[in-house]
Order: structure tokens, then sequence, then C-alpha cells
């Protein structure tokens, strides 16, 4: 199976072919094999050239949450045929500001038409105790304003627009 | 635990507790559950709605139900946990930290009903719970303070022109406040409206009382406390001190005892105050006095917690005292069964406390259920938990999953072996401060104890990650790929009646990750 994978910014094209007690796993032409087993329904222990790797793998909507014992990589993956990962762009065009976890909006910041900086507060969310200042990412002007304070918001939902 | 102290002698006016009622969550829930199991003490444990599957509902001897989730309709609804208690049975309430356990009208209310409210009597906490009143009871005691208002003001204009008079920088704080909650640090006159306005929100919502007053905030300061515990045959000690200094949003995440600024000299004149103002409002229980240390070796006392720590355990470590089971002997009319001269600090300690937030993004929270969980073990490490595999960790509730602590015998020991603590700890599922920790353990300034409160600002202000060594990646990015090929095959296999689905694997991946999010 071919894939093309996009990990800390660097992008990898992948082969994964099985072989005898384990895997070849070629990652840009080179070739690792990689002996493989299930330690749990999301761990894995992997060998690598001796070298033993106990991971946690979370799966994610584009491919997985990669937990090692000193840091965790995101990989996002996608059947070569289907084109490479998408990188992340440089912001451009409406900025929707969502909610990055379920709360409570306790202050809206900003109204319509505002010009704002980058870092200026727009919305104050309480979620576990604490209040959450979002900040504006870039400069714009504040084009929608889609809640009130007092509304409880799930993760996901759409704040403000800034143009 | 180490050499813990006991004698187990019982004074002719003390009474030992049957069953005590817990009036908490989470870690620390469980903490005093384990004390109670251990002193043969029956706990009964209170919940919210969103907390019937809970690990201290599931450990306790008893659980009732207190309400619905938001803590105002539970674990801050007085009636209701005193319903509880009354019903259950039980002698005493522990209130934990945070919640009730300040709160000096539940204790009073405990007192009237004959339930013994294990904690200070409750016009200490009044007293020590205003916290003008404090430093005027700290400063007669002869305890140093930081100059400021010594009341709350309630006039925006009248708090300007103190905040001039004092001089930028000051801080902002809330007069019922503590935990960092309705704190904020004022840089210049500019600033003050806005952060006012957010503090009294804050303070409302956490205390119901937004009274707010000033005080000169001390630039790079230390955060050091004292703990202490009194009875009530006259005896007073401390247990040496904590450090503090690293904190986020003024709120701490790494404590250890002892601290590496600390010398023999200061340790004394510190615990010596402490005690003087033990004495003074007649404290009784566990509580801890916190100061700031500036750069001189100057400390200042801050404020008093009427209440258990978060970070108690580390004292735990180094002086062999369960500080809860203490509590309880002490609320059962026992007298100390050790005294000063008892004590040394012996090794040292580490806490860090794993929370629930994702230090890539600002420590946002990061609440939802645990897809999988390993948690350290091996010679010195103690894992204050209050979560399970499985176990969605709510919105509603302080983002504290547990408390990783680990004992060494030397500071440089204790480091190494939290290093490897949290490289064994695994937390799936939500976003935790465990990577955050592996940074700060191997940051110059951390291992050389030269650390103060605006350390994770100054050291992590930028994007807050190292970018992952180049074998990690091709490790992460081969296991991930192996994963995805397994997960095809096995696809593959379970439809091989309607001919292989060239995506399947893909599209089964899809909907898992959407199931777990709760559906995108």
């Amino acid at each position: 199976m071919r894939l093309d994978a996009l990990a800390e910014g660097q992008t990898f094209r992948v082969e994964v072919r099985r072989r005898d007690g384990g895997y070849t796993v070629i990652l840009d032409g080179e070739a690792l094999d990689v002996d493989l087993v299930e330690t749990g329904d999301h761990f894995a222990s992997l060998i690598v050239d001796g070298r033993s790797h106990e991971v946690g793998l979370e799966k994610r909507k584009d491919g997985y949450r990669v937990h090692l014992p000193d840091e965790t990589v995101t990989v996002a993956l996608a059947e070569a045929a289907r084109g490479a990962p998408r990188r992340p762009g440089r912001p451009t065009g409406p900025m929707r500001l969502t909610a990055p976890m379920p709360g409570r909006v306790v202050r809206v910041l900003a109204e319509k038409g505002r010009d704002v900086e980058p870092g200026d507060g727009l919305v104050v969310i309480e979620a576990m105790k604490m209040e959450n200042e979002l900040k504006a990412p870039r400069r714009g002007r504040v084009d929608e304003v889609a809640v009130r304070e007092g509304q409880a918001v799930e993760a996901g939902a759409l704040l403000l627009v800034v143009a | 635990m180490r050499g813990e102290r006991t004698r187990g002698e019982v004074r002719a006016e003390s009474r030992a507790f049957r069953k005590i009622l817990i009036a908490n969550r989470g870690e620390i829930a469980v903490r005093v559950i384990r004390a109670c199991r251990e002193m043969e003490i029956q706990a009964v444990a209170v919940y919210s709605e969103a907390d019937r599957g809970a690990l201290h509902v599931r450990l306790a001897d008893e659980a009732r139900a207190i309400g619905p989730a938001p803590s105002r309709e539970s674990y801050l609804h007085v009636e209701r946990v005193l319903e509880a208690a009354v019903a259950s049975g039980a002698e005493a309430v522990h209130p934990g930290y945070g919640f009730l356990s300040e709160n000096a009208a539940f204790a009073r209310a405990c007192e009237d009903r004959g339930l013994v409210f294990i904690g200070p009597r409750s016009e200490t906490i009044t007293l020590m719970g205003e916290k003008t009143a404090a430093r005027r009871e700290a400063v007669e005691a002869g305890l140093p303070v930081v100059p400021g208002t010594l009341e709350p003001l309630g006039d925006e204009a009248a708090l300007a022109r103190e905040a001039a008079r004092i001089g930028y920088p000051v801080m902002v704080k809330a007069a019922a406040g503590g935990g960092g909650k309705g704190m904020r640090l004022v840089g210049s006159a500019a600033e003050l409206p806005s952060a006012l306005a957010r503090a009294r929100s804050e303070a409302r919502g956490a205390f119901g009382d937004d009274r707010i007053y000033l005080e000169k905030a001390i630039v790079r300061p230390r955060h050091i406390e004292i703990q202490v515990l009194a009875d009530r045959h006259g005896n007073a000690i401390h247990l040496f001190e904590r450090e503090c200094s690293i904190q986020r949003r003024h709120q701490k995440v790494i404590e250890e005892s002892p601290s590496p600024l600390v010398t023999p000299e200061l340790r004394e004149r510190m615990g010596t105050l402490a005690v003087a103002l033990v004495k003074r409002v007649g404290y009784l229980g566990a509580g801890t006095l916190e100061f700031l240390v500036d750069g001189d070796r100057n400390p200042y006392f801050l404020e008093m917690n009427t209440r258990l720590q978060v970070e108690h355990p580390v004292t735990e470590e180094v002086t062999g005292v369960d500080l809860v089971k203490a509590q309880i002997r002490i609320a059962q009319g026992e007298a100390l069964s050790f005294g000063q001269r008892d004590l040394e600090q012996r090794g040292h300690a580490i806490e860090c406390r794993v929370y629930a937030e994702d230090p890539e993004a600002g420590f946002m929270p990061s609440p939802g259920r645990i897809l999988a969980l390993r948690t350290p073990n091996g010679p010195g490490v103690r894992d204050d938990s209050g979560v399970y595999e499985g176990w969605e960790v709510p919105v509603h509730y302080d983002p504290l999953i547990s408390k990783l602590v680990v004992w060494g015998p030397t500071r440089q020991d204790a480091i190494a072996r939290m290093r490897r603590a949290v490289t064994e700890y695994k937390v799936l599922g939500i976003q935790t401060t465990l990577p955050f920790f592996q940074r700060v353990l191997r940051h110059p300034s951390f291992v050389a104890g030269d650390i103060d409160t605006s350390f994770v600002d100054a050291a992590f202000a930028e994007a807050d990650r190292d970018r992952a060594r180049g074998e990690a990646v091709r490790v992460a990015v081969a296991a991930a790929a192996i994963r995805a090929f397994r997960e095809r095959r096995a696809a593959r296999l379970e439809r091989s009646g309607d001919g292989a689905d060239r995506s399947a694997w893909w599209d089964a991946g899809l909907r898992e990750a959407q199931g777990w999010r709760g559906g995108v």
C-alpha cells in the first residue's frame, strides 16, 4: 500500500509491505524493517533496527496522533492515488473564530464593524472554571458576531468572523 | 509514605470517627477516601449528575447524588451537601480543597448540625478568608507583607488612585480569592480598567463576591509556602516549605520541596513566622501560608489557605507525615503525636499537575473522553489520580486529572525520576500538560533551580513545543502507516463478500474518528 504522509511539516512517500513476521516500510525510498505487535487497543510495540519503541495511536480524522515516549507527533495520511494530504496554508480570506472547547460566552469584546489588531481580545469563554480570552490572530474588521454573552457553545461553534 | 508517624494514643476528649462524608470530587476525593480506608473509617462520596461514573464514587463505601452538573447546584450547594451528610449518618465532613473548603457559612452549618468540619473553626475561615483582614493579623503577628491597599475598594477611580500611589506594576486581586482566580497583573494605568472588569467578573463567578484590592507587584518573585498543623491542645508546628514558582496564569503546575532557593536560615525564619500567625489566630488543622520571596530572599506574607493544598503530597513525601490522616486525627480531638524537633526534610519531592489542557494552544481546556490511559510506576513514583480509562473529563469542573509525584534522595535524582515517570505516562483522547512537563524538566533554568513565577511565560512564550526529532518522526510515520495498512486489511476481510472497497479502511477510520469526537 502506498501512502502520502505529512508529519511535523515534512512530507513523506510511504509504502507498507508485509514480510515474514513484520513489515517493510519504505520512507522516501529508504527501507525500514519494522517489527510491530499491538499491545492494547491503542498501543503498539515497534522494534526498528533493534531499538524498541512503545507508541500510543490515537485516530484522527485524516490520520493518527502518535504518542512516543518523549513527544507526540501528528501524522496525516492519504492514499497515494488520492493526492498528498493538504498542508495547512497561510490564512487568507475571512477568518472564522470558533470555540476551541465547549463552554459559556462570558463576554463579547468586539462589535461588528470594529477594526482589530493581532492579539486584540475578541471573545471570552469560560470553561473548566477558567476564563479564556480568544484573541484576533491577525489584523482585520469584525464582519459578524455569531454569539451573545451568556450563551453556551459547543466546541467548533462559530463565534465571529474577521474579514 | 516513608516512616509515617503514628502513636495511636487517643486523648480522653477525642472520639474516633466511624464515617466521614467527603464534600468534593476528583483526585482529592479519592485521596481522602484512601486515608479513610486505611483508618477503617467509612467514606461517603457525593456526586453531581455529571459524576455518577467518577472514580471517587466507584471507590467510596457509600455515594449520594446531590444535584445537577453545575457546581452551584451540587458541590457548592451547602444545603444538599449537609442533607447528604446527615442522611448518611456521617460524624464529620472533609471538604477537600476548592468548592466549600473555605466557606465559613458551610463550616458553621456543619457545626450547627453536630457535624465535625475537618478544618479550622468557622471564625478562623472568615478571618483568614478576608484577605485584607488576614494581612492585618499577619502584620500584628510580625509578618512582613507586600505594600498595598489593606481594604477592598469598591470604586474604580479610588482603585486607580491607589494603583498610582503604590506604583505600577500592581496586582489586582479578589478579596475573597484564591487559586489565581480574579487575579491580574497590571503593567500600566491604561490596562487597569479592563483588568478590573475581568477580575471582578471572574471573582463574582468563582466566589459570588467581586470586591477587589491592590498590591504592589514584586518583580520576578518566587512563590514559596509553609505547611502548618495545629491541634486543639495548643500544639502548632510547621512542615517546612514548598516551592511553587512554576505557574501558568497564576496557577501552580509544578511544586517541590525543599525549595532550591531557601537557605536553612530563611526556612527557620519563615517557619517561625508561620507558627506565630497560627498561634495568634488559634488555628486548627492543616493550613498553608503563602509567601512571595524576592531576589534578595525577603519573604512577604501573601495569604493563608485554611485547607489542604493541592500540592500537599510533596510535603508528605519529604516529611513522612500523612497530612490527610493528621487532619482527621486533629478533628477527632487528638493531640499531634510529634513535635517540631521530630520533623526533618528528607530527600526531595516534585509534583507535576496533569491538567486536561492543551499546552500547544495556550493551555486551553481539553475536556473529553480518555481513550486510553497508562500510568507510571516503579520506585519513588506516586500518581494521585481522579480519572480512569474510558472516563469523560467533564467540562463543568477544574481540569486537574492527576498529580504525579516523585521522591528522590536529591533534587537531581527527583528530576531524573520525574522525567522517567512522565515518559511512562500516556493519556490518549484528550490533551494534557504532560508534554509541557518534559520540556520544563529539561530546561536549563529549571534544572539549575533558577526559576521565578514568570518562568513559564518567559521560557515558553513562543510556539509552545519543540519540533520532534527526525528519528521520532520516522518512527511515528511508520507506526501510523502500518496501523492504516492493518485497518485496511481488517476492513477488507470484513467485506470480502461484496468485493473489497479500496478505501473501506479509510472510511471506517473516518467514521470511528468522528464517533469519538461526538460527530463532526
